[in-house]
């Protein structure tokens, strides 16, 4: 796999996580730019499907991102998504497809290096697994 | 009440002090429609709360709480922030002032900063950014906006001003700035300045200063910050290890007679110290490795829950506390460790301990430049150089049309300067009138075109923000790609977006080309998304269709050191907003007309200092009581701490609300049932005993029950008349001096009733109420015994004064441990009384002629649990009503439009309570000042022809919204969604979808991002 470049999505919380990224941008941290970031208003908004469709159409790792553990906006949303990630991670193993190219992470709105640092080590972590099967297997199917 | 024929020449609120006090009333005031003049003497604001790390007792950083509002405040047009300004001169008075304001030189021009830092980085010595980003910054400044959002710059610093100011591409440096001076009409002035902490190192017994491992408590908070100087390591300062032993001092430089230091109770330390060792435990200390003492003298632990964050300090943590005041600090050059002498009750030998590293909990001063503001202003100071205020009007300053709140009043913690913050706005608005409404008028606006049934004609504009965006990225080839992506009709840059130049640009675009959609390439939508919705909206389009994309904080800024990836990354998020905005529908607001009447539930000193100060401001108060009269609990007390005439302050108060224009009083009246949202409330009360019905129409709700003196069951309370309560006692020593000036000794036990397995709170004003009676009995028979038999003295700030006070006049203080309480007989017309002397150490056995018992007070559980039922209001395990948030919303309680005053919320004493019931009012007329309320679009929708009526969503809510109606589906109204989708995503059959955030949309981002991804590896 030479030049592999993955494909990062990160559904970010508005109160929190998209916080942080800006302040990693205020900061001016530089981390990788596979990572892509897609707006909730909580982590707890986000579903299955959006997980699930974004390893179909090709992510080679996703991450949901909400506030720190107690102090989530919504009071409980990012419980709801930590829990959530934990059954997709699950159904992946089920499908064959590893569990840890989905994960939860928890940051304030004023970590900005945590959010850097988070996209930087994810990213590595997905690189080293290499492409999504998925895409393997559609290359196959050629 | 200062006043009562108030002018209103003037029509602004001048408000000194940008730390969290002065941010509450700038906020209550410009929510309430008045123009608000904030000034700050620092370069940004934020005060003292932001240097902390985390805040007790919830022991998080509660900043994300309020830094929204600080850079709302920063944004809202009512409120003009002056930085770096003071007050030079006043004249005029209350309604009609002229303040003069002298404002010291930032040499940067903050409408043209954006904070890109170059200046900065060019010259780290002469530029100042305080907030967030260096080490002496708020801890979690969570929020990267500091207000404003602007750096200064320090010219004696600076060698070379023009060098500096031709870094700046947005030429904001300003070399030649100079002081400026102001005169502004203002109606009234909020002083919030807040206090210094106390300096240590004129204590000489301590070794601040000379030995670095004995920091202030402010300090300590600093090195456990993660923005701190160690970046969150705790480790010692002299040698960068990690503590193993740590102590914390308390009464640093408070309840002190030495030179220089205060006599009074500094009223925070007890809890910041509780806190401290917790985190200390919690976060650093995971295998117990960090041993944390605090050394005390009494544990001032008596606001709300507060009793119970001391258990869990001793239980859950194991923080070791050690009744004493040591006397010295001692470095020992052996252990290289701080030896502490001290003494305690169990022997009289000094003993010595070592310790890492020693925290002094230091207390709060008022500065020099404070005692020459107040000399500016005219107002009086008391003998502590705090702003002096009255009995029954707490935030009230000498002078009329000044008020006052936070620690310039007295030292307090945040809870209670929010609630004089808010009382201070309630107080300062009554002097200027309302502002006109605001060009928001829909009538103002051009039409709103149809789009439904067109097809998407997207407009794509990329701003190039300066080089911010345009330095990294290529943007013409953005813009160039932009117009392949399906339903774009058009695609260009325009320079800096947000100008006015730019917008009106894109305003033709629209108008030009027939645009319905429009994408914006540029900086946060977090910032800037409510700018382009007011453009596009100004141009016929609904301003629920636009999304922007953020081309710059989340990639020019983060990814400049590669930028073609960072140009495919633009034309990626471009893609993808394109994806979202082009399946948006046009939403419209959730708008309600608001019924600006106001229901007060309770007719005691708080209920009734509520319906006032609304009432006054010309609002329909209806006040409610459950009982024949008003008055509540304070009408039986005659006297206060400070010996004011209660029952004169409370007759006076019956009679004027009573004859009140604005205020109906329904005695006799129980609520029975309620309905509806903030700003149009329906609640039903069953009046008199003929139990009829009538329902009032209301827009807001103030809950004002109060608690019941509790007659607990303990030391012949009730079966012996010697033994009284100190309400009864306070009544017996007005009634009947004579008999008062008979008896030889008297006892009074604390805390009976309270601190106890069955109610573990403290009652808080029980202590006041024994130092008082107790000085009065000494007054009037000087040669009586007064026994006080006590756990902790609880007196802080001021009441510190009556307490040596009362020592002073002979009143002997004992302290009983709580598994040897003192024993009470019955002997003859008196009692014998006979307890342990922890001073003299040995068993006491006395005849009393009066035991009196500080029972203090209970919550009603049979009433707050009916009326929490009814208002689905939440409350405490010992029945108190449970506000919004326990450090910045004291008096909102968690249902919108409720509010919460006096000894409801917890005891209280009249002062107190009155504070809470101005504080209460003050937020009321916030909601009040608005004719509508407008909960903006992203709400969850049910489609009922999905909904299988599972509940899944009435469990998941987080706020308990969602309900099965009538027809058999789910129903979320639109008044009570907080718009989290959590709903949305839970819902099996996908019958919900949050508005802004459909699931189509969602994907459509993640179709436009992975758009050919799968084909590109094939």
């Amino acid at each position: 796999m030479e030049n592999f470049e993955p494909i990062i999505v990160a559904f970010c919380c508005h109160y929190c996580a998209y916080t942080a990224a800006d302040m990693a941008g205020s900061k001016r941290l530089s981390y990788p730019p596979n990572v892509k970031i897609i707006k909730a208003p909580c982590s707890g908004k986000i579903d299955a499907i959006h997980i699930m469709q974004a390893l179909q159409k090709g992510a080679d790792g996703v991450y949901v991102a909400g506030c720190l553990e107690g102090d989530c906006h919504f009071k409980s949303g990012n419980t709801r998504a930590a829990q959530r990630v934990s059954y997709i991670k699950k159904l992946l193993e089920e499908i064959g497809i590893e569990g840890e190219r989905v994960e939860m992470f928890t940051m304030s709105a004023g970590m900005g290096e945590r959010f850097a640092e988070v996209a930087t080590e994810f990213t590595e972590k997905i690189r080293k697994m290499g492409p999504n099967p998925i895409k393997r297997a559609a290359k196959a199917a050629c | 009440m200062q006043d009562q024929n108030i002018s209103q020449s003037s029509s602004k609120v001048l408000v000194v002090g940008g730390g969290v006090g002065g941010i509450r009333t700038a906020l209550d005031l410009a929510e309430a429609g008045r123009d608000v003049v904030l000034i700050e003497k620092s370069y940004s604001i934020g005060g003292l709360m932001t240097l902390l790390d985390r805040t007790f007792p919830t022991n998080n950083c509660d900043l994300c709480t309020i830094s929204p509002h600080l850079s709302e405040s920063g944004r809202d047009l009512h409120i003009e922030l002056m930085t770096m300004t003071q007050i030079e001169k006043l004249e005029g008075s209350a309604g009609d002032f002229t303040v003069s304001l002298a404002t010291q030189p930032r040499y940067i021009d903050l409408e043209k900063c954006t904070a890109c830092g170059d200046c900065q980085r060019a010259f780290p010595d002469c530029v100042r950014f305080t907030p967030g980003l260096d080490h002496r910054a708020p801890t979690c400044m969570r929020y990267p906006q500091a207000t404003p959002y602007a750096f200064s710059i320090d010219m004696e610093k600076c060698a070379n001003p023009e060098e500096l100011a031709k870094v700046c591409r947005s030429e904001a440096i300003i070399i030649n700035d100079a002081p400026k001076m102001k005169d502004v009409k203002i109606g009234a002035i909020v002083l919030a300045p807040g206090a210094e902490v106390f300096d240590p190192s004129v204590l000489d017994g301590y070794c601040y200063g000379s030995e670095p491992d004995v920091v202030t408590s402010l300090e300590y908070e600093r090195i456990l910050s993660a923005s701190g100087p160690t970046k969150g390591e705790l480790v010692r300062p002299s040698d960068g290890k990690k503590p193993k032993k740590i102590a914390w001092i308390q009464c640093v430089g408070s309840r002190s007679v030495k030179e220089g230091c205060a006599p009074y109770c500094s009223s925070a330390c007890c809890m910041f110290a509780l806190k401290e060792a917790m985190v200390t435990r919690e976060r650093f200390s995971k295998d117990n490795e960090i041993e944390t003492t605090i050394f005390f003298m009494d544990m001032r632990t008596s606001w709300k829950d507060y009793e119970l964050y001391l258990q869990r300090a001793k239980k859950d943590y194991g923080v070791r506390l050690v009744r004493s005041r040591p006397h010295n600090i001692f470095p020992d050059p052996e252990t290289d460790m701080l030896a502490i002498s001290y003494t305690t009750d169990a022997s009289a030998a000094a003993q010595t301990e070592q310790f890492d590293m020693v925290v002094l909990a230091t207390g709060f001063k008022v500065p020099q430049e404070m005692r020459d503001l107040a000399g500016k202003l005219g107002i009086e100071l008391n003998e502590h150089s705090f702003a002096k205020t009255g009995s029954f009007d707490p935030v009230a300053a000498s002078k009329p049309g000044v008020y006052v709140c936070g620690l310039f009043e007295a030292p307090k913690d945040i809870p209670e300067t929010m609630v004089q913050a808010s009382a201070a706005a309630c107080n300062a608005a009554r002097h200027v009138a309302q502002h006109k409404k605001a060009a928001e008028d829909p009538a103002e606006l051009p039409p709103e075109r149809d789009v439904t049934g067109e097809d998407p004609k997207i407009g794509v504009f990329i701003c190039d923000c300066g080089f911010d965006i345009g330095g990294v990225i290529d943007v013409n080839r953005v813009v160039e790609a932009a117009r392949f992506i399906p339903n774009v009709a058009a695609s260009e840059m325009v320079g800096h977006g947000c100008s006015r130049e730019s917008l009106e640009r894109i305003a033709d675009v629209i108008k030009e080309k027939g645009l319905n959609r429009v994408v914006i390439g540029g900086c946060s939508p977090r910032t800037h998304e409510t700018l382009f919705q007011d453009t596009i909206r100004n141009a016929g389009i609904n301003k629920y269709l636009v999304e922007m994309a953020n081309l710059r904080d989340q990639d020019t800024w983060v990814h400049r050191d590669n930028p073609e990836a960072a140009t495919q990354k633009a034309m990626e998020l471009i893609r993808m907003a394109a994806g979202s905005v082009r399946l948006a529908h046009p939403l419209a607001d959730n708008v309600f007309p608001v019924n600006k009447d106001v229901l007060v539930i309770g007719g005691g000193v708080a209920g009734m200092s509520s319906a006032l100060s609304l009432a006054d401001m010309g609002f329909k108060v209806y006040l409610t009581e459950k009982t024949g009269k008003l008055g509540g609990v304070a009408k039986n007390i005659h006297r206060n701490i400070e010996g004011d005439d209660v029952q004169k302050f409370m007759n006076d108060l019956i009679d004027i609300v009573q004859r009140h224009p604005n205020i109906e009083v329904i005695t006799g009246s129980v609520v029975v049932d309620h309905s509806g949202i903030a700003g149009m409330f329906k609640t039903g009360l069953q009046i008199g005993p003929q139990m009829y019905y009538r329902a009032i129409n209301h827009g807001v709700t103030i809950v004002a029950t109060g608690a019941l003196p509790n007659r607990p069951d303990e030391y012949l309370l009730g079966k012996n008349k010697a033994v009284v309560t100190q309400l009864d006692l306070d009544g017996i020593i007005e009634t009947a001096p004579d008999k008062v000036k008979s008896w030889n000794s008297v006892a009074m036990i604390q805390c009976v009733g309270s601190r106890s397995p069955e109610n573990p709170n403290c009652s808080r004003i029980c202590c006041q109420s024994t130092v008082k009676n107790a000085i009065r009995i000494k007054t009037i028979n000087p040669d009586a015994n007064v026994y006080v038999l006590y756990r902790d003295m609880r007196t802080p700030g001021f009441l510190e004064d009556y307490y040596s006070k009362a020592r002073a006049m002979g009143v002997i203080f004992a302290r009983y441990e709580v598994d040897a309480k003192p024993i009470v007989e019955a002997e003859g017309d008196g009692i014998r009384i006979k307890f342990f002397d922890p001073i003299l150490g040995r068993d006491v056995s006395a005849f009393v002629d009066c035991l009196a018992l500080s029972t203090g007070l209970v919550a009603d559980e049979e009433d707050t649990e009916e009326l929490g039922m009814i208002f689905h209001l939440p409350r405490t395990t010992d029945n108190y009503f449970l506000e919004e948030h326990v450090k910045l919303r004291p008096v909102d309680l968690p249902i919108p439009g409720f509010f919460v005053a006096g000894s409801a919320h917890a005891p209280k004493s009249i002062r107190d309570s009155i504070a809470q019931a101005q504080a209460a009012a003050g937020r009321a007329q916030t909601f009040l000042a608005r004719d509508a309320i407008n909960l903006g679009a992203v709400v969850a929708h049910v489609d009922g022809n999905r909904c299988a009526a599972c509940l899944i969503c009435v469990r998941a809510c987080p706020f308990g919204v969602p309900f099965i109606n009538a027809d058999g589906h789910s129903q979320i109204d639109a008044d009570k969604c907080h718009g989290c989708g959590v709903c949305a995503a839970e819902c099996p059959a996908k019958a919900i979808q949050l508005m802004r955030f459909e699931d189509d949309q969602l994907c459509a981002q993640i179709d436009a991002l992975l758009y050919g991804a799968l084909e590109r590896m094939a």
